[in-house]
């Protein structure tokens, strides 16, 4: 056995895994074309699908969205601000990253339940129209960033999605504790 | 027809597709979906321009309103952003919109500009308000530790504008708050705008107190006020002190009469200041005797009597006793027959009653004698030579009189 291989797994995820893309990647960079994204998206969930059926298949999407979004919040965004700050920061690095447009439409200070917009979306812009919705890893997402700022269970469904040239996806979260 | 109709007339827009025959009926059914977008379409733009954002939104199969949609989530989230400026939040940016992203995002700039012009604004003022409120406090501090009074007054009208503590309640009388402002009032109307700060003295009184205060004025701007602020100082205590040491050196203790020392002092200081005045040598006749015959408390009571009929010969007139049975008597601008009447007619009272001892019988005759000189602007004598000469005129006057006293009784 090779004593100096670390325990770790990639089976669990921690930011560290990630490893260091700059490093690894001299000459190729830290960027790749969106395509390449998808085309692991796309076929994990045909396997998955296939395997557990669609709903389980956007089950574990889902909840695959919310460690990532837990992990982005802890990672790379200040959760000591307050909320417009926060909000402000998050709309700055979800372009920065390249994930999508973020708008927000409305913000119940009372309630903790607000409604928003993700444009140019990473993994639905430019889909082709089906019946179905399709951002379940972002409904995952978003809650876990807002779950990791407020300390609150969010549970963020899309209401509406569709398609242009420039889908825009529309998610109300809502506090469920 | 149905085209037409869902064109300009939408509603009454009606397919029947089932009726169609049955190579048109998928068409027809196409058409009907078709109406049904635009209609969804057509809505959703009714409804934004009459601004309601909270409108139902078409399917998300609607490719036909999908630009409307996307400007419906514009709006609402602009709607968001106005919100978040009005709150305050001046970091929203509009990055899309064209021109109107361009004036937006200028308005909130300018707005961030304002804002950030202000707070400096509030910052600064702030700041002057925490060194002004530090200034006053040690202010207060200073002025509420300080025995002397510091009373700010209006030279033009007299307004009172500030006093270190409550002036009424440290003065003898109730009378004297008036009294204090009024003469306060008075140096200030006399005070040049440039003046260097002037030092006064002045007392208070009423029938029952005096109050004495030294006080110093300053000219001074304040709150637009052309001012003058008076640091008043309560002396009473020292002058007071000041009298009683004068009453010890400079009068007679029996008498309450100014004493010799103080009597030549005063003599010559009239003389320098060439002043016209009599001076009055006065004897007692027989002091010796009633000092001998009735004891020295009767001595004292003559003597007493004297002192104060000579008090008598003006409100102005010093008196001095320059020792033993002589007194002297300065009286200005009197002349020389003014005052042998004077003192003739002090005299008379003096003469004209008996006097009875306390433990005998033996009655006895009080009387004085007395020489006037008269001294004049252009006096050139000394002091010592006028009291000399005004001596000898009594002398002569005392000799003239042996045979009345001869004729009295005792």
């Amino acid at each position: 056995m090779n004593i100096f291989k670390r325990d770790a797994s990639l089976h669990e995820f921690s930011w560290e895994n990630l490893g260091d893309v700059k490093e690894g990647r001299g000459d190729l960079g830290e960027e790749m074309p969106v395509i390449v994204y998808r085309l692991m998206q796309y076929t994990m969930l045909d396997i998955l699908t296939k395997d557990f059926g669609a709903d389980k298949a956007n089950e574990y999407f889902r909840r695959a969205g919310f460690l990532a979004g837990q992990e982005f919040a802890k990672n790379l965004l200040d959760l000591t601000v307050d909320l417009d700050k926060f909000l402000a920061n998050l709309q700055d690095s979800l372009k920065e990253q390249k994930i999508g447009i973020l708008r927000m439409e409305a913000f119940d200070a009372d309630t903790g339940n607000m409604v928003l917009t993700v444009g140019q979306d990473l993994d639905c812009s430019g889909l082709p129209i089906t019946n179905e919705t399709v951002c379940n890893y972002d409904e995952g997402f978003i809650a876990g960033i807002l779950g990791a700022y407020t300390g609150k269970d969010y549970d963020v469904k899309e209401v509406d999605c569709w398609a242009n040239g420039d889908r825009v996806c529309r998610f109300n979260g809502t506090v469920v504790s | 027809m149905y085209l037409r109709d869902l064109l300009y007339y939408p509603n009454r827009a009606k397919l029947d597709y089932r009726a169609l025959p049955e190579d048109f009926q998928e068409l027809g059914e196409g058409l009907v979906y078709f109406g049904e977008m635009l209609t969804e379409m057509r809505r959703l733009a009714r409804d934004i321009s009459r601004g309601d954002l909270n409108c139902p939104l078409p399917s998300s199969d609607n490719e036909l309103a999908a630009s409307l949609k996307s400007l419906h989530a514009t709006l609402k989230h602009l709607t968001w952003q106005a919100q978040q400026v009005a709150k305050g939040d001046y970091n929203q940016h509009v990055n899309f919109m064209g021109e109107f992203a361009d004036a937006f995002n200028e308005m909130v700039s300018q707005l961030r500009e304002r804002r950030d012009n202000l707070t400096d604004e509030m910052k600064e003022i702030q700041r002057k308000t925490n060194d002004l409120a530090r200034s006053n406090s040690l202010f207060e501090t200073i002025t509420s530790m300080m025995t002397e009074w510091i009373v700010m007054i209006d030279r033009e009208t007299g307004e009172h504008l500030f006093a270190n503590h409550p002036v009424k309640n440290d003065l003898a009388s109730d009378l004297f708050e008036p009294q204090l402002y009024n003469i306060l009032f008075d140096y200030a109307k006399e005070m040049g705008e440039e003046d260097e700060p002037v030092t006064e003295e002045f007392s208070l009184l009423s029938d029952f107190a005096i109050q004495w205060f030294s006080v110093i004025l300053y000219p001074v701007k304040w709150y637009g006020h052309n001012a003058v602020a008076a640091v008043l100082t309560d002396i009473t205590d020292e002058k007071e002190q000041l009298q009683e040491l004068e009453k010890v050196a400079y009068k007679d203790m029996l008498t309450g009469a100014y004493n010799r020392h103080f009597g030549m002092k005063l003599l010559n200081e009239w003389i320098s200041q060439k002043r016209h005045f009599v001076i009055s040598f006065v004897d007692m006749d027989r002091l010796k005797y009633v000092n001998d015959v009735f004891g020295h408390a009767e001595g004292d009571q003559y003597i007493l009597k004297v002192a104060e009929l000579l008090s008598q010969f003006s409100p102005d007139a010093q008196v001095v006793r320059l020792g033993g049975d002589e007194f002297m008597v300065l009286a200005s601008d009197y002349t020389l027959e003014e005052a042998d009447r004077k003192l003739e007619e002090l005299r008379d009272e003096l003469v004209k009653e008996e006097y009875v001892s306390g433990g005998g019988d033996i009655r006895y005759k009080r009387s004085l004698s007395y020489g006037n000189v008269e001294v004049k602007e252009d006096n050139e004598t000394s002091s010592g030579d006028l009291l000399s000469t005004a001596d000898e005129k009594m002398y002569e006057y005392k000799k003239s009189h042996k045979a009345e006293r001869r004729d009295e009784a005792g």
